[in-house]
């Protein structure tokens, strides 16, 4: 039998689940499908915005002890989510996809974001670096005719306007690919091709003037990245970086990629596809979770279960139109207003954030999901990332670093109780 | 006529958040732009097909090879690979089926026909001057990896030859064959058979047909469903009465299980308790695993074995329980294949102007077989069909991971494909 089912294979459910691995659980991921990460822009965003505060975070490591108490990472603090985030680079290093952070280690840094406003991010991988904004070289930015979800003039322009000099260039998208309609995914893979990168890199070098680098598109390569990338400065002769694109993101996918691989490597198999739709418990212990199939329901046997399914904007919180809210696999208690006309403050941008989306599962600070009273709902039931209460990932800027640090620490705090039966 | 029900999928279609991750995971609109993609030609063309709308969006969608990656990786859980099955099948009842599909979609047919005279239709089927007739007249293409008949009858007739030799016991279960075990692929059965008899169960074989897949595929949706209203009463009554029954295809058990009932809306109670009692062997043998009763009198065998859960297994959507089992034997090495699809999808491949996609679409898993080393003797996978693709495209020998269980018990030669008792 499995020592730890987690439910959700986004940022937190894979770091849990490799936490827990690492110290000798058995452990299976299912998902749903492949969803959150294939959206995001491959950063790590740590704290951007302090509830009820308009201006940015300057030190969001520091800041995170301003952070109202029952905030996820309070449990953790500092020092735990710093060793969380260490974890994260040490396995992405090992993948290939080094992240990095701004020379201090408390800021963020400052890169272009698929509009070309500015976007602060904690830790970002190698080929985004480049991007830095704190970085005086002027930026060509490169896009493709006829490539969707890129707009060079448009980030060009607002760079422009936020003081980073700019300017916007096109090449034929037949660089990259014959087939029509191609998305960002498609493209990258195009472009693990040393030939192609080698094509495109040529090209940029007839383009870039002497002291740019070159922002292109995010879709420089999938499986093959750093080689890609290392061709194209080879070939361009100037430092060449990525600006994300509208999803389906590749820097993304090349984390999820990289996250499964290192799963897998470590014995951890993650099944997509599995839609869990009810449990069995015996008085506070759960049995089973069901997953959906094409015939009876299936049963994931184990003795933990992690609950990493996502909030409201992932999955792991449903409603209806009355505006009432359930967890979707344990029924687990909620913090969520219960009452739709109770979800959003009369101002839509209004800096406390919206109470919709700071709601979530109340955990202790074992990370077990508690009712109002306080008791632990489930004895062998934990909760990581965005399906937590007291937290509002896009309004906090927080998503990543919340994921990260709790799914780790939650993998943690299951291994010391796996330990503490065995 | 027959009216296309699109009741089961039209409620998903909402869910789609036009995230186009499925477009980013499909096999073949990776490789080809003869096709727009799982979000283009499912939720996005539905909007189209409703109300009599004019300009029909399906020119491509018969490009869609129904591998159903999409539907496993889509977010949202909209059911693509479906609302492209029935958009087939509308355009069959308006537009009539080219010969070619109907016969594709007639593999009983073909089988019963060829295990009449075996060696006389492989040798029609299977000469290069036939091949290129095909392809010329019917649009088979002439390179794509069709079976060859047993040549020593049919499953069928070897368990009423052998049956004074096989187990009788209180523990039964009811074995679904398929047309590939029947007619070209006897062997698989038998090895399922030896295994179940090795766990003391007795196995019924009640008369049954083809599941209808092929038909389904092909959007001839009519004929598919007569064809499951006849297992439904062979097979019905059984499963009502608690037996399980075990196919070694996981194609059939899945249109048991799914595609039959979802796509010709039947719900009836026989078809649901079939759909209920419908399990795939490994999927089955893992049941009894978890129930501590599966026999582990393995013999130890070295070998490296790249496994590949076909698409038709994954739609089950119950993990990859052969890979489990398969695991458990001493000195197997089995590597997990993670391609998406080998490309054949049931009758896909076969056909002219798809066969190079096919291939295409395979070469990941071609590749990952190869990549796993000289001393790699099999690939291993649960569909007939992809087995016969993965061997086109690698040149090594494929078997039904039940080939292999049975051999690790001691009961089959992986090799002569025969079960060792047989031997002689
Ligand atoms: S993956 Fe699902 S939700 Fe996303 S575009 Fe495709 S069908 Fe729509
Ligand atoms: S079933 Fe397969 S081929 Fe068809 S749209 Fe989905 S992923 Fe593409």
């Amino acid at each position: 039998m499995l020592d730890l089912l987690v439910i959700g294979a986004g940022l937190s459910g894979m770091m849990a689940a490799y936490a827990a691995a690492r110290d000798g659980l058995r452990v299976r991921v299912i998902a749903k499908g492949l969803g959150s990460m294939h959206w995001s822009a491959g950063g790590v965003d740590l704290l951007g915005y302090l509830p009820g505060e308009e201006d940015a975070v300057v030190t969001p490591l520091t800041a995170l002890d301003a952070l109202p108490a029952g905030h996820p990472y309070r449990i953790p603090g500092q020092e735990g989510v710093t060793e969380a985030l260490a974890l994260f680079q040490e396995i992405m290093g090992q993948s290939g996809l080094a992240y990095t952070g701004a020379p201090s280690a408390d800021s963020n840094l400052s890169l272009p974001s698929p509009v070309g406003a500015a976007r602060p991010v904690y830790l970002a991988p190698a080929g985004q670096r480049g991007g830095d904004l704190d970085d005086d070289a002027p930026i060509l930015v490169m896009g493709f005719q006829g490539m969707r979800d890129f707009y060079p003039e448009l980030i060009a322009e607002n760079l422009t306007r936020l003081g980073h000099p700019a300017r916007a260039d096109f090449l034929p998208l037949d660089m990259i690919t014959n087939l029509r309609d191609r998305n960002t995914i498609q493209l990258a893979l195009a472009l693990d091709e040393p030939e192609r990168a080698k094509r495109l890199g040529q090209a940029l070098k007839v383009r870039v003037r002497s002291g740019e680098r070159i922002g292109l598109p995010a879709i420089l390569g999938l499986d093959e990245h750093p080689r890609t990338l290392e061709i194209l400065a080879a070939e361009s002769g100037a430092p060449v970086f990525e600006i994300p694109t509208l999803p389906p993101s590749a820097p993304g996918v090349r984390l999820h990629k990289a996250l499964r691989a290192t799963l897998l490597d470590a014995g951890v198999r993650v099944e997509a596809g599995m839609e869990a739709m009810g449990f069995e418990r015996e008085g506070k212990r759960i049995r089973w979770v069901e997953t959906e199939t094409a015939a009876r329901p299936l049963k994931h046997r184990a003795s933990h279960f992690l609950l990493a399914t996502g909030g409201i904007l992932g999955g792991g919180i449903d409603s209806d139109h009355t505006g009432k809210a359930w967890e979707v696999v344990f029924g687990l208690p909620l913090t969520t207003p219960q009452a739709r006309s109770q979800w959003f403050r009369p101002e839509f941008l209004d800096p406390r954030g919206q109470p919709v989306f700071r709601g979530g599962v109340p955990v202790n600070n074992e990370w077990q999901p508690v009712d109002g009273d306080g008791q632990v709902v489930y004895e062998n039931v934990w909760a990581a990332g965005n399906v937590l209460a007291h937290t509002d990932p896009i309004l906090e800027r927080s998503l990543e670093g919340v994921a990260i640090a709790t799914g780790v620490a939650a993998g943690q705090a299951i291994v010391q109780r796996a330990g503490g039966h065995a | 006529m027959h009216g296309i029900s699109w009741q089961s999928v039209d409620h998903s279609l909402d869910e789609c958040i036009k995230c186009n991750i499925c477009t980013a995971y499909c096999p073949v609109a990776s490789i080809t732009d003869l096709f727009p993609g799982p979000k283009y030609s499912g939720p996005q063309a539905q909007r189209f097909r409703e109300n009599g709308q004019p300009h029909s969006p399906d020119h491509a969608v018969d490009y869609c090879s129904g591998c159903r990656v999409c539907n496993e990786v889509c977010p949202s859980g909209v059911k693509i690979a479906e609302l492209n099955a029935r958009a087939r099948a509308q355009i069959v009842a308006d537009h009539g089926l080219p010969l070619r599909n109907r016969l594709l979609g007639r593999n009983e047919l073909l089988g019963k026909a060829g295990s009449l005279a075996p060696g006389l239709a492989n040798f029609a089927l299977h000469n290069p001057i036939s091949r290129i007739v095909a392809e010329k007249v019917m649009g088979i293409a002439k390179e794509a990896p069709l079976p060859t008949w047993s040549r020593d009858g049919t499953f069928v007739d070897w368990m009423k030859r052998t049956a004074s030799q096989r187990l009788r016991s209180d523990k039964k279960v009811v074995y679904f064959h398929g047309c590939a075990t029947m007619h070209y692929e006897p062997f698989v059965g038998k090895a399922a058979v030896a295994v179940m008899e090795h766990h003391g169960y007795e196995v019924i074989v009640p008369p049954q047909n083809c599941c209808g897949l092929p038909m389904l595929s092909n959007g001839e949706f009519k004929a598919a469903e007569g064809y499951h209203r006849n297992n439904v009463a062979h097979l019905g009554g059984y499963a009502l009465a608690g037996y399980p029954v075990i196919g070694t295809s996981t194609s059939c058990t899945l249109t048991l299980k799914e595609e039959a009932p979802e796509l010709l809306d039947m719900h009836g109670e026989a078809v649901t308790s079939l759909k209920m009692g419908t399990w795939d062997i490994f999927e089955w043998l893992m049941e009894i695993y978890d129930a501590g009763e599966l026999r582990t009198d393995f013999q130890e065998m070295e070998m490296v074995l790249p496994y590949h859960a076909p698409c038709q297994a994954r739609a089950h959507r119950v993990g990859k329980p052969a890979l489990e089992i398969l695991a458990l034997i001493p000195g197997v090495d089995v590597r997990e294949s993670h391609a998406r699809c080998c490309g054949i999808a049931g009758t896909y491949g076969y056909k002219v102007e798809k066969y190079q996609i096919a291939m295409d679409v395979g070469q990941e898993l071609f590749d990952f077989v190869l990549d796993q080393g000289e001393e790699v003797e099999y690939s291993a996978c649960d569909s007939e069909t992809c087995r016969w693709q993965m061997e086109h495209g690698t040149d090594l020998p494929s078997r039904h991971p039940i080939e292999i269980l049975a051999a690790a018990y001691g009961l089959y030669d992986m090799e002569t494909r025969e079960l060792v008792e047989q031997a002689t």
